[in-house]
């Protein structure tokens, strides 16, 4: 029983993780049609500016969430400015962009911060563990679960209660028109942008004491991300929500069966095998096409 | 059939390009460089491959590495059961097996005792596991971009998979120490003329070939798909046939690449298969023209050649890889066809590049987003 | 015999998320007719043609074709049996020449295999050539198509039509966007076609419908309001109250 539920737990926090880097990825993709594929990049990114703010300032993990957010944020809206908002009408070239984006974020990195294993410490107060009854949990993986959640329900109650989700709901069904109610499409999308970079940064931010800080980290991020938003459906937040938690609780389950490497070949293809059955996600509704 | 003056340009184009690399060895008697110069043609076959699924139906594959990979190792386990008397020796099994406890040649070795069955499987595994892919994602029109995301992860899973079960597979370090290729009578040292021909006359065969295919029906219905897929559905074409039909061919001519890729490297690897590779193929063809089969191979030769004339050390390739990058982003932004769209600017063509071939790609596109974000939730 | 439907639609329901876009819609449409689909926006007339080409399968109803029934197949078998699709949106085949454009559209043979075989440039071309001439599009054969003007480009989209030469040909539009001379020719093309093809057309020109139209179908809500020739429609009073006006059908 103890180990059903610590299987659990940790299905949990693999999905915690991988919903707050799909969530930034499905917002960008459901608003801009964009394939961020520099989107684990921001994730690398959001590691090393802890181990950064760490290193040079001494700084708590908890305190530095919210820089990392305005910083790779920030980092998020250079990149649109610079180069995506270009490419906004040719939705494939924005995926080889961006791949190159996280090319040269990777190799920026490994030039400038080497490319050896750099390590997070832990905040103190949350190395323990936890204890339910005869039940024990890492605290941190409490930790990670409950920002994910915080997050969540920001972002829920930015996008259907505040006038920046409006427009943001009003440009992604059709932004032209949305342009000629005087909405100021190109600004939405910046601010969107980095909004989900930032997520992704404070992803990689919670992730960073638990495994360590390689410039190529992101890559696997950004693959198990795509597919959460493959399979739970585009501009469906409830599909990115179930599909992340499906996902990771598969994805955990199946490693503690039999191996990582397995588990993520399974979930592959479960996820494969679903897409044939429901090529618009788990969570598409019908809507007429002109 | 009548050939325009376009057509005998392109072909005279083709042809010189093919007496080129194959009179390479007449002035060239350095192993060294036949074996560098047998790589880069080696990798120009692979970004053809690309070109054949990308640029001419619009298919964008970032998993290419995986069929390449699976066809290096086909070669590699085949060359590698006939190095065993002299590596090891021990009960006919590879070393790396006997270094895992392995008691038995696994059952899918076994026919990689014959040549034929390798060449065979070099091709028919990667077209296989193009048709398990193209079946899932085709026949339920996956949209374009959700087809890109898959095949990367099909690569990532392929690469991990190979890693993970070195016992049969030899994990991170790949099937080394492999014997020389001996067929018909020829050795295919790695360091050989004979070897360069092979690739060079597999280049020179993929392009013509490449050429006639895309210059048949078929090829300009697979452009039409390019162009508009869901349009074509309703003449009646069964578009997913074509699809993978063409997915099929260029899985398959990677695989060949692969092949010859191990006999040029001597080894096979799991770094066959992997992302910076797959990565690398997308920004060969995209710098050369992934419209073009010339453009594709060339973009793969003129990049890794100079990448291999310059320094190899590793902070060069961290900066060189920043300056892959950057170009990347550069043709993606500017010459989306690539460097033989200025081409038509040598030609004297009336508009700029830039704009000619920007504009029908973009109108396109962009209905293509209007059209599916109608499509989606609400 | 002779007069049994070429095409017929029975009660076909079509949903989106809840809402009923077609709801019972009953059409007979003789071998050879050219019928006209006006009425309102939103009436549901381009999701007639959406689900009679496939593009949307219906939630209820039957669809026979030729005696056939295809309710059930998907968009390339049905197109296959003879259907033809212009879209409101423009479809064609941006950078290949209008030649290629043409040569697709040529669909005799459909196989991948079978087609390797044969050349873009084919011993058919001579008859897509004229069939350029008869849209006005014999100067621009060789010229990629996405540079065609939009009058041009819907030239273009009609002769990919008569390039397929389907039986049954949809049409949603043709004459948007269309200069008065334009309209007009479309309109020699479509009654040319009548007879050896059957042409159901979607439209809100009122000159154009009473130029070309046989019988008029009007739909309104998702299913039929009235049917008939020019001169019934114009004096029916609920066709009059949901979509003509007091003016009548010229003034629509």
């Amino acid at each position: 029983m103890t180990a059903v539920i610590s299987q659990i737990s940790v299905g949990l926090s693999i999905a915690s993780i991988l919903l707050l880097v799909a969530l930034g990825l499905a917002i960008i993709y459901g608003t801009m049609g964009v394939i961020n594929l520099a989107h684990g990049e921001f994730v690398m990114l959001g590691a090393y500016s802890v181990w950064f703010l760490q290193s040079t300032f001494g700084l708590n993990l908890i305190a530095c969430l919210p820089i990392v957010f305005a910083l790779v944020g920030v980092a998020g809206l250079l990149i649109e400015w610079l180069l995506i908002r270009h490419l906004y009408t040719r939705p494939l070239d924005t995926i080889l962009a961006t791949w190159g984006v996280g090319v040269i974020l990777q190799q920026a990195i490994r030039l400038s911060a080497g490319a050896e294993l750099r390590y997070v410490k832990m905040p103190d107060f949350l190395t323990n563990a936890v204890h339910f009854g005869s039940y024990e949990e890492s605290a941190y993986r409490i930790f990670i679960f409950v920002i994910a959640m915080a997050l969540l329900i920001i972002t829920y109650l930015m996008i259907f209660h505040t006038e920046y989700g409006m427009r943001l709901r009003a440009v992604t069904q059709n932004r032209d028109i949305a342009r000629c109610f005087g909405i100021n499409a190109g600004r939405i999308y910046s601010l969107t942008f980095a909004y989900g970079a930032g997520l992704a940064g404070i992803a990689g931010a919670l992730v960073s004491p638990l495994k360590s800080v390689a410039p190529d980290m992101g890559t696997n991020y950004v693959v198990d991300a795509f597919l959460v938003v493959v399979l739970g459906g585009v501009q469906s937040l409830l599909g990115t929500i179930a599909s992340s938690y499906l996902i990771g609780q598969a994805s955990g389950a199946l490693a503690f069966l039999t191996n990582d490497t397995m588990a993520k070949a399974i979930v592959f293809l479960g996820v494969v095998l679903l897409i044939r059955l429901f090529p618009q996600g788990l969570f598409a509704m019908r809507v007429r096409r002109s | 059939m009548n050939i325009d003056r376009n057509s005998l340009q392109r072909l005279a184009a083709y042809a010189i390009f093919c007496i080129a690399i194959l009179s390479v060895p007449l002035f060239v008697s350095d192993a060294y460089l036949l074996n560098k110069f047998a790589r880069y043609i080696i990798f120009g076959i692979l970004s053809l491959a690309l070109s054949l699924s990308w640029g001419y139906t619009g298919i964008l594959n970032l998993g290419q590495a995986a069929s390449f990979g699976l066809g290096s190792y086909c070669m590699a386990m085949a060359l590698k059961l006939r190095t065993i008397p002299i590596q090891t020796g021990a009960s006919g099994l590879p070393d790396f097996m006997v270094w895992n406890n392995v008691e038995k040649l696994p059952w899918f070795w076994e026919p990689f005792h014959s040549y034929t069955f390798a060449v065979f499987a070099g091709v028919a595994v990667p077209v296989a596991l193009a048709y398990l892919i193209a079946w899932f994602v085709f026949r339920a029109r996956v949209n374009g971009v959700y087809v890109a995301i898959i095949t990367l992860a099909m690569l990532v899973v392929i690469n991990l998979i190979i890693i993970d079960q070195q016992r049969f597979t030899g994990g991170f370090n790949g099937i080394t120490d492999l014997t020389t290729l001996s067929v018909f009578g020829v050795d295919f040292d790695a360091y050989s003329p004979a070897l360069y021909y092979l690739a060079a006359v597999t280049l020179t065969a993929c392009l013509f070939l490449g050429l006639a295919l895309m210059n048949s029906k078929t090829g300009l219905i697979l452009q039409a798909i390019r162009d508009d897929e869901t349009r074509v559905w309703y003449f009646g074409y069964d578009v997913a046939a074509y699809q993978t039909f063409i997915f099929c061919v260029s899985g398959g001519v990677a695989g060949f690449a692969g092949m010859l890729y191990t006999l040029v490297m001597e080894f096979a690897s799991p770094t066959f298969l992997s992302v910076p590779i797959s990565l690398s193929i997308v920004i060969w063809c995209a710098v050369g023209g992934r419209a073009s089969l010339l453009g594709a191979a060339l973009g793969a030769i003129v990049v890794t050649g100079v990448q291999g004339t310059l320094s190899e050390t590793p902070a060069f390739l961290d900066t060189w890889s920043l300056i892959m990058g950057a170009l990347f982003i550069i043709i993606v932004l500017f010459l989306p066809n690539g460097l033989v769209s200025l081409v038509d600017v040598f030609k004297g063509k009336r508009q700029s590049v830039a704009t000619r071939l920007v504009k029908p790609v973009a109108e396109s596109e962009a209905q293509r987003v209007a059209a599916s974000q109608q499509n989606s939730v609400t | 015999m002779a007069d049994e439907a070429f095409l017929k639609l029975q009660d076909i329901a079509v949903e989106f998320g809840g809402f009923r876009a077609v709801n019972g819609l009953n059409l007979d449409v003789k071998r050879g007719e050219l019928r006209c689909l006006i009425g309102p926006n939103g009436a549901g007339k381009t999701t007639a043609l959406d689900v009679i080409c496939g593009k949307v399968k219906p939630k209820a109803g039957r669809m026979v074709l030729k005696g056939r029934d295809i309710t059930k197949l998907p968009d390339y078998k049905i197109a296959r049996a003879g259907v033809g699709r212009k879209f409101q949106v423009p479809s064609f085949f941006r950078e290949l020449t209008v030649r290629d454009n043409l040569e697709v559209a040529y669909c005799k043979r459909l196989g991948v295999f079978a087609n390797i075989a044969r050349f873009r440039r084919s011993a058919e071309s001579d008859g897509l050539e004229k069939l350029a001439e008869l849209v006005g599009l014999q100067d621009f054969l060789d010229h990629t198509a996405g540079y065609l003007s939009h009058g041009q480009t819907q030239a273009l989209e009609i002769a990919l039509l008569l390039a397929q030469d389907s039986d049954l040909i949809l049409m949603d539009e043709p004459t948007a966007g269309m200069t008065t001379a334009e309209t007009m020719h479309t309109a020699k093309i479509l009654n040319a076609l009548r007879g050896r093809h059957t042409l159901i057309v979607v439209e809100h020109d009122m000159a154009f419908v009473r130029e070309i139209s046989d019988v008029i179908t009007v739909m309104h809500q998702g299913k039929v309001l009235a049917e008939g020739h020019a001169t019934d429609i114009q004096s029916n009073q609920s066709v009059k109250d949901a979509y003509l006006g007091s003016g009548g059908i010229s003034h629509a």
